[in-house]
């Protein structure tokens, strides 16, 4: 009980990681919602075009890719909280595992991109398709540069003299975001009607 | 025997070279809206005469004459910042891509487009259909120029991010990397030539424009701060 009131003590008034990543996630955030607003202020100049288009995309790996991120996240919510109470092994075990469910996301992104390429859709198609292209790919982005973060994360909690816990959650930080973004592109893009 | 005076303004050769960057981009601003009307990007799907009004207009090509004159201050606002990014303890990879990009995006960029509306301007008696090409050709590597600038702001957000001399501000390193990414955004005005995506479009140039305005302000006053806390006696020339 002690220890939990210690450790309480010390996470109060404190930011989980590095204040210059939230500065990064709040920014990141507020652009991705001007995407959004335009999105959706396209989509209401053509509603029948986009319902149409989006008729076109494979809901079924963008649902599974969905649950790749949201357990992915997951593990790195509960693989944060392990290295927090010093089980490191059990944090690089747990991250290891977010960071393995993570790279599934661009290969099943390029089972959804090829097909829809070689069908003949792509960017020039319609204003849809370059949403859709351009929304997921800056997204690809994100979550490509999250597997780096999520590597040195790794590297970070197997080397003792370098472990640092603002580190972690930084990278944690991070990877939620990546994770919020796509629940909001996913219901933009795949799931509204 | 000869001692060398004491330098009383040690970093004199910097705030020079600093104050020219103010001066070039306000002269670029100038040139650039409210003297050519090229910015805000014209419409790429504007009709035949509206296109050889604009290439052969007085204004472009005053504006084209400002250019070539001053097209040297871009290296020189790129010197001030690779002096402050050779303080930080990051691998020298991440100056030599910076100054390459910048080397290379400033050509196609910059050269490109003073070219081809300096070609519309300078030179009467070209067809509308050489011109409308030349308007596109200027606008596409004025505003889709994206690869060097891609490499190069990357580099320039990484060693921010990754320094731990304290040069810039990590939240600026973060920035930057918004700055990569609305390079990559242009990528669509190859594409498109009318709606968000086209080269005047809100997602292609407006958001980009957003962004990138505030960053180039920023930038100017993180390196006066740089350069002003940097140590005399970390001074190449000290």
């Amino acid at each position: 009980m002690t220890d939990l009131l210690q450790r309480e003590a010390k996470t109060r008034g404190h930011i989980p990681g590095e204040s210059s990543m939230w500065f990064f996630v709040i920014g990141d955030l507020i652009i991705f919602a001007g995407y959004f607003l335009a999105y959706m202020y396209y989509r209401g100049q053509d509603p029948e075009l986009f319902l149409e288009s989006q008729a076109r995309l494979n809901l079924d790996i963008g649902a599974a890719n969905t649950v790749v991120l949201l357990t992915s996240s997951l593990f790195v919510a509960l693989g944060t909280s392990a290295a927090r109470s010093e089980k490191t092994a059990d944090g690089v075990r747990l991250i290891g595992f977010a960071l393995t469910l993570g790279a599934a996301f661009p290969v099943l992104k390029l089972f959804e991109y090829v097909p829809e390429v070689l069908a003949g859709v792509t960017p020039g198609t319609n204003v849809f398709f370059m949403f859709y292209y351009v929304m997921t790919g800056l997204h690809l982005c994100h979550v490509m540069l999250g597997l780096v973060i999520l590597s040195f994360v790794i590297r970070n909690l197997r080397d003792p003299a370098r472990k640092n816990i603002s580190f972690v959650e930084t990278g944690a930080t991070y990877w939620h975001m990546v994770d919020v973004l796509w629940l909001v592109l996913f219901a933009l893009l795949y799931g509204m009607r | 025997m000869i001692l060398a005076p004491a330098r009383r303004r040690p970093k004199l050769d910097q705030w020079l070279a600093f104050a020219t960057v103010p001066f070039f981009f306000t002269l670029f601003g100038i040139v650039f809206v409210p003297l050519s009307g090229m910015m805000p990007p014209r419409s790429p799907s504007s009709s035949p005469p509206q296109i050889v009004d604009f290439m052969q207009s007085d204004s472009l090509l005053v504006a084209c004459a400002i250019l070539t004159l001053c097209f040297g201050l871009a290296p020189l606002s790129n010197a001030v910042y690779l002096i402050q990014i050779k303080r930080m303890s990051v691998s020298p990879v991440f100056r030599y891509s910076l100054m390459v990009g910048s080397m290379s995006g400033a050509i196609v960029g910059m050269l490109f487009p003073m070219f081809c509306f300096g070609l519309g301007a300078f030179r009467t008696g070209y067809d509308p259909s050489v011109l409308a090409m030349l308007y596109d050709f200027g606008y596409l590597a004025y505003i889709g120029s994206l690869g060097c600038f891609c490499v190069m702001w990357l580099a320039f957000g990484l060693a921010i991010i990754l320094d731990t001399n304290s040069v810039l501000p990590k939240w600026l390193g973060y920035y930057t990397v918004w700055q990569y990414v609305t390079e990559l955004m242009a990528a669509p005005v190859w594409i498109a030539t009318s709606g968000p995506f086209a080269w005047n479009g809100l997602m292609t140039f407006w958001f980009a424009m957003m962004i990138y305005v505030p960053w180039q302000i920023i930038v100017y006053v993180c390196i006066h701060r740089s350069i002003k806390n940097q140590p005399d006696d970390e001074l190449e020339n000290a």
